[in-house]
């Protein structure tokens, strides 16, 4: 720590500190434009100059760009400097349009703080204005150049943040603008880190339409309902209507360092869209029509007692989400299992990967598991397997480049796909395996570890368990490297760079993304990491930890929660009694006697073999999005009752009987789990949208419907519950979670110590993809950047700038089949057809093509079979 | 950049084989956009959006960014420009002695404004700071070549000269 003074304060602040820095945290003001604390510093705005003196010497320096030195006496307010500050700013406004009755930015303008904090009056200067138009060539983002005043800041949060850089200063001069190669319409991540960086009004956020001022905004901060990693965001709303989304000012506080993506920031229209669902629907001679929430309740409480007394309780089938908070959840498996007595529920995340959950567990138990995002940061190494972060988790992409800018990270992309990652890293190391050969690349690595002795292999053999058995599987014909390169199409060199650069000293983080957890042979390969990591795991200071990235912001919690055919809430096993007799205890009921009669196959199975006649559906859209769709298809077809809870009348809500409307992650509390096992809080923002209500409410009411009682008054209520029953939620407090989150992970460490790896040996028949004449494409899916389900699906300005979901094709195939970008193309598997305008593209691999999954009106899954799906492409009109 | 060539334009797509080749010799080289720059505009004339693509792809440097460079430097041009260079010079001399005269005869006798060029491609007409050759004010240079003691008078013979000479080329 370096002690200085400013303004005749002793301040203490850590070295490389610069002094703006420096008297910000300490609260003592320093005008600025330009600094900003998560970018590099420019010194283009001139506006922060001081007075520093040094061994007794004054002198002016621009504390943005001067680093504190002990004993420095720094005076922010000399005459000189507000002389000099003030001509400063005459300059810059002689260029502003002062357009503030008419800019979106008044109120929360940095020019216009500085203008009133230096009490400026008309200046010395004639203006003379640029009086370019206004550019709105996008739906998100419109830039105003006459606002300009230059600062650099949107440049460089387009390059280090969001590793796009895809603006710049263009010309020189007074003619400098903010623009785009060749003036060409933006084509960027749009993460909108341009507005919230913006000190004036020239970056603007267009789905706030000048609809409010922002000092009429109500500011309530919560989660992003998108994704895994649960940036925090703050909602803006106006007469109970959500109007804007912004970031986090205080950098400090969550997940994301106030970074955010296109669907995070732009896709809140869906909240207050006029496709929610506002009233209970019934369904009435093949019509739901509007209904009371007494009758719907009455019919659905009618329908499911005559279901279980007629079939038992295992004839209704439930279906928990992914997108609802961790209560929501918890209650819903608690109403499943103890009120209508079955255990025939399950989540889209596990249905996907059965084995994941398992995994995952063993990856918390070995002390593998990574406990928070940020570290990353701090990463030496960052190992990429499957991991699609450019679409699926942009703002762990920011974290990722801020370990390359800052620790010179290397970065390993292993993927079949040539996926996107744009950052300043030269030395990022591509692994593209031919699919199929994921383990056996990573098990050419552990042996190259291995031979090549690069980890202390006594100190390896001490710590673990099997490790000479693991040794001795590496000994055979299969893994020999110089034939997995040959396999893998990946060349040896690059194998043994890999395998070098993840083993040396320094923080790892292996993120082991979807493409992996969702193949036919995921969970093998997953083992065969898990050795790796345990291989490499050099001890506490050089961790090695891995990430399994979630897709949705509470697919770890709808998991925690329980709402898997296997476990009850905090991953106790089922089939103990001992779980079973704690829970019946807590939850002061007797569980049904054939709880687990009909627990072979899963939830669909059951269904299309007529084993289930209803379904209850809590905010989930299993037509749309879970694989094998024509399974799912019938069995909704064949249920005699499907109850749904929607924000929207989705695909599935319009098969069920009963609609039940559901608020959104704004109009209600509660707490989401991240990808990490952090727990956040969410705040209410708004109002509830219509007559519609949080899940948990309809849970209870439900319950009460069918004779018990669910005493819930608030969120809170269920979350003292869950931290009582649920072990690993044990000592959650909803107060504590007011700004921090809860690590469940870390609270596990305190009780107990990581366990004894144990490496696992065993090979496992792998789904092995087999060459089909008839279909002679594979098909792969992943995430899309612009859409995910169905919030983005109704936020119009997500629609207009991404609205079309494409089918990319390799540039060599294309060329084959004569196909081009924008040609109608037919894709048909065993299982289904589907139409989309062709993309060609260099990121897939031949033989393969790519749909993303999350255009929801895009029912990718109707083509999916189990494991591998072929696909045959053709032309159409 | 001493001699240049003459460039076609043609609506065809363009061969970057020659940029491919000057992108190769600088493969891995930190720092190496400016001379990149340097000899594709030598080859090509100017920087065109299919070369200016082909370099973003190759150096892993964004077009926004290049471009950026590109428009920064006054050596740098983003338009074709035509087969003579005729540089008008209005350092503090050439002005006095009536450079501005000179210059609107040109705009007049090519019909073309400062910094364009001709519909028929064949000038391009620019205003440069001070050439160094004071004592022959007004000067102006066409093709590198220097021609002194300029009088509006004689503005229109140089075109034609120069014009004849371009097309027999």
């Amino acid at each position: 720590m370096i002690n200085i003074t400013i303004d005749n304060k002793i301040v203490s602040v850590p070295k490389g500190t610069n002094i703006f820095k420096a008297a910000k945290d300490n609260g003592i003001y320093i005008p600025g434009l330009c600094y900003h604390p998560k970018l590099t510093q420019y010194g283009g705005c001139r506006l922060c100059m001081v007075e520093v003196t040094e061994r007794g010497r004054a002198r002016h320096r621009f504390s943005c760009a001067q680093p504190v030195a002990e004993g420095m006496i720094v005076k922010t307010k000399t005459p000189e400097t507000q002389k000099y500050t003030k001509s400063v700013m005459e300059y810059l406004l002689a260029h502003h349009p002062l357009d503030c009755p008419t800019c979106d930015k008044s109120g929360e303008c940095g020019l216009q703080e500085v203008t009133h904090d230096l009490k400026l009056q008309t200046g010395r200067f004639k203006s003379v204005r640029l009086d370019q138009p206004m550019k709105r060539d996008n739906p998100l983002l419109e830039y105003n150049s006459n606002r300009c005043i230059l600062c650099s800041r949107c440049v460089k949060v387009c390059k280090e943040i969001a590793g796009v850089a895809a603006i710049d200063y263009q010309h020189r001069g007074f003619k400098t603008v903010i623009g785009t190669a060749f003036d060409k319409p933006l084509d960027c991540s749009f993460c909108g880190g341009c507005v919230s960086v913006c000190p004036t009004g020239s970056w603007q956020d267009r789905t706030l339409k000048f609809r409010a001022r922002p000092w009429e905004l109500k500011k309530t901060p919560t989660i992003c309902s998108y994704c895994a990693i649960g940036c925090s965001l703050v909602v803006n709303s106006k007469n109970n209507e959500v109007m804007r989304i912004t970031a986090e000012e205080n950098l400090e506080l969550g997940v994301n360092e106030g970074n955010l993506c296109v669907k995070g920031k732009f896709g809140h229209e869906f909240i207050n869209s006029d496709k929610r669902i506002q009233t209970p629907l019934i369904k009435k001679n093949g019509k739901l029509r509007p209904a009371s929430w007494e009758d719907a309740l009455e019919h659905i409480a009618k329908k499911f007692s005559k279901i279980i007394n007629d079939h038992g309780g295992s004839a209704i089938g439930g279906i928990g989400s992914e997108k609802c908070t961790n209560e929501d959840n918890y209650l819903f498996q608690k109403f499943c299992r103890a009120v209508l007595g079955t255990n025939n529920i399950d989540n889209i995340s596990n249905m996907k990967s059965p084995s994941l959950n398992r995994l995952i567990n063993n990856a918390v138990v070995y002390g593998m598991a990574s406990t928070s995002l940020e570290g990353i940061e701090n990463a030496d190494t960052v190992f990429f397997v499957g991991a699609d972060i450019s679409e699926a988790h942009p703002v762990l992409g920011s974290m990722v480049r801020k370990a390359i800018r800052f620790n010179k990270a290397k970065v390993i992309i292993a993927n079949t796909r040539n996926v996107e990652f744009g950052s300043e890293a030269r030395n990022l190391l591509r692994l593209n395996y031919k699919l199929g050969t994921q383990t056996a690349l990573i098990n050419a690595m552990i042996k190259v570890v291995v031979d090549e002795k690069l980890v202390d292999l006594k100190k390896v053999a001490d710590k673990t368990e099997n490790f000479n058995e693991l040794c001795s599987s590496l000994n055979t014909s299969e893994i020999d490297i110089k034939k997995i390169s040959g396999t893998t199409n990946i060349p040896e060199d690059s194998i043994r760079a890999a395998a070098s650069s993840i083993a040396k000293a320094g923080n790892c983080y292996v993120i082991c993304g979807k493409d992996i957890q969702e193949d036919p042979s995921g969970e093998e390969t997953i083992e065969a990491l898990m050795n790796l990591c345990a291989l490499i795991n050099k001890g506490d200071n050089d961790k090695v930890s891995i990430v399994f990235s979630r897709e949705n912001n509470n697919s770890q919690g709808v998991n925690d929660m329980g709402v898997v055919p296997g476990f009850l809430p905090g991953y106790l096993d089922i089939e103990d009694q001992e779980n079973r007799d704690a829970i019946e205890e807590l939850w002061d009921v007797k569980l049904s006697a054939d709880l687990l009669a009909n627990n072979s196959g899963d939830i669909f199975d059951l269904a299309v073999k007529k084993k289930i006649k209803a379904f209850y559906v809590m905010g989930e859209n299993p037509i749309v999005n879970y694989p094998n769709g024509k399974k799912v298809n019938e069995a909704f077809k064949k249920a005699e009752f499907v109850v749904v809870q929607d924000s929207f009348l989705t695909e599935t809500a319009q098969l069920a009987d009963v609609v039940l409307p559901s608020s959104t992650y704004v109009e209600k509390g509660g707490t989401f789990t991240n990808m990490v096992m952090t727990v956040q809080r969410l705040h209410k923002a708004i109002s509830q949208v219509g007559d519609s209500k949080p899940d948990w409410q309809i849970i209870c009411n439900l319950a009460e419907k069918m004779g018990h009682e669910f005493e819930y008054t608030t969120s809170k209520d269920i979350v003292d519950e869950i931290g009582v029953s649920v072990p690993i939620y044990e000592g959650i407090e909803v107060n504590r979670l007011r700004r921090k989150g809860f690590h469940w992970i870390l609270s596990l460490y305190y009780k107990t110590k990581a366990a004894v790896y144990r490496f696992e040996v065993a090979s496992k028949k792998t789904n092995a993809i087999t060459s089909n004449k008839k279909y002679p494409f594979i098909l792969l899916t992943g995430s899309s950047l612009r859409h995910q389900g169905t919030y983005s699906r109704n936020s119009e300005s997500l629609i207009s700038l991404a609205s079309e979901c494409f089918v990319e094709i390799n540039r060599k195939d294309a060329k084959k089949a004569d196909i081009v970008n924008g040609d109608n193309i037919k894709i048909e598997s065993a299982q289904g057809k589907l139409k989309l305008k062709a993309k060609t593209t260099g990121r897939v691999p031949e033989g393969a093509v790519f749909i993303s999954e999350n255009y929801e009106w895009v029912p990718v899954n109707t083509l999916r079979g189990n494991g591998y799906t072929n696909v045959k492409i053709s032309k159409t009109k | 950049m001493g001699k240049r060539k003459k460039q076609t334009v043609t609506e065809e797509a363009i061969d970057l084989s020659k940029a491919e080749e000057i992108l190769d010799k600088y493969e891995g080289v930190q720092g190496a956009l400016i001379p990149v720059l340097q000899k594709i505009q030598y080859e090509y004339g100017y920087l065109q959006e299919e070369t200016v693509n082909l370099v973003a792809e190759r150096m892993e440097i964004s077009a926004s960014e290049i471009i950026g460079v590109a428009t920064f430097y006054s050596q740098f041009r983003l338009e074709p420009r035509g087969v003579h260079m005729v540089k008008v010079c209005c350092g503090t001399a050439c002005h006095v002695k009536g450079a501005n005269k000179i210059t609107q005869e040109f705009t007049n006798k090519l019909n073309v404004a400062v910094g364009s060029t001709t519909e028929d491609n064949m000038f391009t007409l620019e205003e440069v700071a001070c050439l160094g050759a004071c004592s022959l004010a007004p000067i102006i240079t066409i093709d590198g070549n220097v021609h002194g003691n300029m009088a509006p008078g004689g503005v229109g013979n140089i075109i034609q000269e120069t014009g004849d000479h371009g097309k027999s080329k």
